[in-house]
């Protein structure tokens, strides 16, 4: 062999030498002694890794040839503690193979910490998911009660917006001086007068103070009595006092305009209203 | 006498290493213990010859025999012959000492190849007994001059390499490696011409 050969640069360690054993033979009794240098390791056990049986062998048999060296040690022998405490250990051992780890499987140490390991990153992952879930599902009841309460402000916003649009109507309707007062008197019992201001354009607005609260479940409806002969009244809204018997009812759409009105009556009626009059009226007004 | 042919048990037979660590594995101790009684003097030898220190080398010997208690499926009988085995087992541990490669990175080493090499007998082996056997390989390397001795115990024993050899011995690197190679190749030679 080449002395030179393992001195050429990496470049000419080429797979035909790996390929080729004549090469190598020379090298396998300092292999197994443990003399070579690393890139001449490295070359031998590259062309073992082939899977070459005979150079196996050879080396092989090089590891037995350099293991009868030992015999150059000079005879000795080792204390009977020695033997005591290691007998000790082995008999333990043999009663719970287990505990010692016999027997064990040829699965490593560190592949089992890395199941170990994994296993716990898949706890962390799995509580992790669940803990991302349930944020999650608290931020979506959040939102969801945050759109809730949007809406509910939204919708009180929206009533007080009727209402004061409302309150605005009817201070326009009560202040303006082109809308008619009448006055709706009280039929047959001693009850106050009701007042209703009705503007062309903006409706009317029917008041009371001191107003019978009705029982039960009754209302008071507005009708409106039509000029035209035979008519039937015009049913309107219907009204509830306060316990104080007090109310203001704004028409904003009138079902008829006051020039075709003759008068305006109210009566006693079931809770919804009737579509034509149940009983007799209680207040009266005449129109124009 | 028929009977006697017969009897299974005879505790005057001796069992070969190999069937011996064969009983390991059905956790017999006291194959276990031949084999220590068998074997433990030529490995502490050997461990003490690299170490140089009693304790240190007593601790060397009782993980090599540990480590064949525990991992014996790490031995079979294809892995070569055991002693050649047992051996160069108790080598590797005492030079990883006398390194000081650590507790850590040698339980690392357990799991591979390393502590199991397969050691194969060539066909010139001869059975001989150990003291036979020792004369045969002192006599054979003391008839090496004494550098080129010098350089193969450095080796074995120390578990220097060519280089490093070359340096102690302060010798050219070529001289070191044709030493050590010759002196090797005049060892096997001399094992075979007593076959």
């Amino acid at each position: 062999m080449d002395p030179k050969w393992f001195d050429a640069p990496e470049g000419r360690i080429a797979s035909d030498h790996l390929k080729n054993c004549d090469h190598l033979r020379d090298l396998f009794e300092g292999y197994a002694l443990g003399v070579l240098d690393a890139e001449e390791r490295t070359v031998i056990e590259a062309h073992l890794a082939t899977g070459c049986a005979d150079c196996a062998k050879s080396v092989g048999e090089a590891r037995w040839l350099v293991s009868q060296l030992a015999y150059m040690a000079a005879d000795s022998m080792p204390s009977e503690m020695l033997k005591g405490r290691l007998m000790r250990k082995i008999r333990a051992e043999a009663r719970d193979p287990q505990s010692a780890g016999r027997f064990k499987t040829s699965v490593p140490f560190w592949m089992w910490a890395g199941v170990a390991a994994l296993f716990l990153v898949t706890l962390y992952l799995g509580w992790d998911a669940h803990r991302l879930q349930e944020q999650i599902r608290a931020a979506n009841d959040q939102t969801a009660a945050q759109i809730q309460e949007r809406t509910k402000s939204e919708e009180r916003l929206a009533a007080t917006e009727a209402q004061l649009a409302n309150a605005r109507k009817e201070n326009a309707i009560l202040t303006d001086p082109a809308s008619a007062r009448i006055t709706l008197a009280a039929q047959n019992f001693s009850g106050p007068q009701l007042e209703v201001y009705w503007h062309a354009q903006y409706g009317m607005v029917l008041t009371g103070q001191r107003v019978p609260v009705p029982p039960g479940n009754r209302v008071l409806q507005l009708w409106l009595i039509p000029k035209a002969p035979g008519g039937k009244p015009i049913p309107s809204l219907t009204l509830r006092p306060d316990a104080d018997g007090k109310f203001v009812l704004l028409v904003s759409h009138p079902p008829e305009v006051a020039a075709g009105t003759k008068a305006l009556a109210i009566t006693e009626e079931p809770l919804g209203g009737s579509s034509q009059p149940t009983a007799a009226p209680r207040w009266v007004g005449r129109v124009g | 006498m028929l009977l006697a042919a017969l009897t299974p048990m005879d505790d005057r037979v001796v069992l070969p290493d190999t069937t011996l660590v064969q009983r390991l594995l059905q956790n017999d101790v006291s194959a276990f213990e031949t084999l220590y009684d068998r074997h433990s003097r030529r490995v502490y030898a050997l461990v003490l010859r690299i170490l140089q220190q009693a304790g240190p080398a007593e601790e060397v010997v009782q993980d090599v025999f540990l480590q064949l208690w525990r991992n014996t499926a790490q031995y079979d009988v294809t892995r070569g012959p055991f002693v050649p085995w047992l051996v160069t087992l108790a080598r590797n541990r005492a030079l990883d000492t006398l390194r000081l490669k650590s507790e850590r990175q040698r339980r690392l080493e357990d799991q591979t190849d390393e502590l199991a090499p397969i050691v194969a007998a060539p066909q010139y082996e001869k059975e001989l007994d150990e003291k036979r056997r020792a004369e045969q390989v002192r006599s054979l390397m003391g008839e090496l001059n004494p550098q080129q001795k010098r350089a193969i115990e450095l080796a074995y024993f120390e578990g220097l390499s060519h280089t490093e050899i070359a340096a102690a011995l302060k010798e050219p690197l070529g001289t070191v490696k044709s030493w050590i190679r010759n002196g090797l190749m005049r060892l096997k030679e001399g094992l075979q011409a007593t076959t």
